[in-house]
């Protein structure tokens, strides 16, 4: 996602979030509904489409009011201190700051995996890694507030926040008891400050 | 359940625009600043990935989905659940509209948590722009490896918790 906070950048974000992948949206919902249309008929097509409206309605407001949470966390979150805060532990402990410091970094893969490529390059070990971006995946509190309280709603994002809780860790005590040699492509990308 | 998600949200914007503004430094603006950035890259592919997700669920026979993952589908729902949430190889928009779809069209709780669980950990697309490019093949395959059987525990917990 967009991690530079320069001005003038509008024209830029425009073209992006106009950009490829998003005629690629529309091309799949228009041949989605061509096809509601011409396999299933007019009713379908057009209690589909009445659903969509409902959904929108209901889901754009509360997306919107996400974005805005999303925003201030990420300005919140001094993410340059997250790395240091990972080398404080080894062992079990190592796992779970990994978990948290997961679960709390901001920003979408473009920011994650960088990260990840730095904890690698310093030297952190096969589980913490491996935990850490499973807490990102998994319990990431930007996807969360971003996605699931909005589209699933707050009791079943709850829910599976905590069933998800104890996975990284679980992810990390394995990628430890994997015996196959890691090799990592340790360069980290050029601008890596987060 | 969703009026309560609604008023969290709403709640959670307001105090934090409240706090960022009390700090009286460049936080609000920073704040504001990124979420109508997001927002603007995010806001026009997710209305078309709904408007997708809505047609793509009439698509699929409804009484199959719900027959795999509805609750009476009990373990084999976590099955097939983790195993949807592996070839869905596009980003959150997309996902959780389709998680959201299979939820009105009554899939259980559990067979949820093991398809958004499978997708997270799985994300092809992200595995293919990001992970390999910058750790490596090795890595890939261990975490891999480490992350299998984590949509089936995620699944089976949640049948344990909500009672069978």
């Amino acid at each position: 996602m967009t991690d530079d906070q320069q001005p003038g950048r509008w024209p830029e974000l425009l073209r992006k979030s106009f950009g490829r992948s998003f005629w690629v949206f529309v091309v799949v919902a228009l041949a989605a509904g061509a096809l509601c249309y011409f396999v299933l008929g007019a009713e379908v097509f057009a209690a589909g489409l009445a659903r969509d409206r409902a959904l929108l309605a209901d889901f754009l407001p509360r997306v919107a009011a996400a974005q805005v949470v999303a925003g201030f966390v990420w300005v919140l979150i001094p993410r340059d201190r997250l790395s240091e805060f990972m080398q404080h532990g080894r062992g079990g402990r190592g796992l779970v700051l990994a978990t948290a410091a997961g679960a709390i970094t901001p920003g979408g893969p473009a920011s994650a995996f960088p990260f990840l490529a730095i904890l690698a390059g310093s030297g952190a070990d096969r589980g913490i890694l491996v935990a850490y971006i499973t807490s990102w995946a998994l319990l990431g509190i930007q996807r969360i507030i971003v996605w699931d309280i909005p589209l699933m709603g707050i009791d079943f994002s709850m829910f599976r926040l905590m069933i998800g809780a104890p996975l990284p860790i679980i992810a990390g005590l394995m990628a430890r008891r994997i015996r196959i040699d890691l090799v990592l492509e340790s360069t980290p990308p050029p601008d890596s400050r987060r | 359940m969703r009026e309560l998600g609604g008023l969290f949200i709403y709640a959670a914007a307001i105090a934090l625009a409240l706090y960022t503004l009390s700090r009286r430094d460049a936080t609000f603006r920073a704040g504001v600043r990124r979420a109508l950035e997001q927002s603007l890259t995010l806001l026009p592919r997710m209305i078309f990935a709904l408007v997708a997700a809505g047609f793509i669920v009439r698509l699929i026979p409804t009484e199959i989905i719900v027959s795999y993952l509805g609750s009476e589908a009990g373990f084999k729902g976590i099955l097939i659940g983790s195993l949807t949430g592996l070839i869905v190889p596009s980003g959150p928009a997309v996902a959780f509209a389709i998680a959201a779809a299979f939820a009105l069209e009554g899939a259980s709780v559990p067979a949820l948590v093991a398809f958004l669980t499978g997708w997270s950990v799985f994300a092809a697309h992200r595995v293919i722009i990001f992970e390999i490019p910058l750790l490596g093949a090795h890595f890939l395959r261990l975490r891999m490896l480490s992350v299998m059987p984590l949509p089936i525990i995620a699944g089976t917990m949640a049948l344990l918790v909500t009672g069978f």
